[in-house]
């Protein structure tokens, strides 16, 4: 999976813990922390809308693409 | 789950035990009928009241339908308390449940005819069973048999599920 979680970063800046953010969103923090971790398999727009909210942020600072590890991902399907 | 469900799931759980208990039981009595007439026919024509010849024969054949159905009632039954315990445990969406579903399908469509051979069996031997032809079965048979399907398209679904946060 080429897609990587920032939500640490983001939290780190914003001086916030993930049970925080979980007290604040309303997300079970076990839930949070399979996104956070980079185990999640998709998340959902009410998620992601709850997290940009109380983080005071764009979906593209938590989420990003790493092309690198997209072409390893390629190699290692081939 | 609902608070309704849960008693209802217990309910289920223990009947269903008690049906695989009672149909083993069954089996060991038709077995024991099955031997009895075959070591000593003239005390079970005796016994049942019957008159010998064709009427045993078609006795014996009735009973061997019916020994018959006992390992597939066997599977019917064990399946769908697997089924039930799958519920119980919260989780029954998964791909063993169709694969059970679909076991129970085929193990109904055994019962149902085993249950048309036995009406043949009756006819021909002219022997009583009150045997009456329902299309409630046959129809059981389909419907399980969609439901399995349902149940591997839930499964699919679950496990897309399975990691969303």
């Amino acid at each position: 999976m080429a897609i990587i979680v920032n939500l640490d970063a983001v939290l780190h800046d914003r001086r916030m813990t993930l049970t925080d953010l979980a007290d604040r969103i309303g997300i079970a923090l076990a839930n949070l922390s399979i996104l956070k971790t980079g185990k999640a398999k998709a998340v959902r727009f009410s998620t992601l809308d709850a997290i940009c909210a109380a983080l005071e942020c764009q979906p593209g600072d938590i989420l990003a693409f790493d092309p690198n590890l997209a072409a390893a991902d390629d190699g290692e399907e081939a | 789950m609902s608070r309704s469900a849960a008693p209802a799931l217990a309910v289920s759980h223990g009947l269903l035990r008690a049906l695989v208990a009672l149909n083993l039981l069954a089996g060991l009595f038709i077995l024991t009928l099955l031997v009895l007439s075959l070591v000593a026919a003239p005390f079970f024509v005796k016994a049942m009241g019957i008159a010998p010849g064709t009427l045993l024969l078609g006795g014996r054949l009735i009973m061997l339908f019916g020994l018959a159905s006992i390992p597939l009632m066997h599977r019917l039954l064990t399946r769908l308390l697997a089924i039930v315990g799958t519920v119980g445990a919260g989780d029954p969406f998964v791909p063993l449940n169709a694969q059970r579903l679909r076991t129970c399908a085929w193990a109904l469509l055994g019962l149902e005819l085993l249950h048309l051979a036995v009406g043949a069996a009756s006819a021909a031997g002219q022997i009583d069973v009150d045997w009456d032809f329902t299309p409630t079965g046959l129809l059981a048979v389909l419907l399980l048999f969609v439901l399995a399907q349902v149940f591997a398209q839930g499964a699919r679904m679950r496990d897309d599920l399975e990691g969303t946060v």
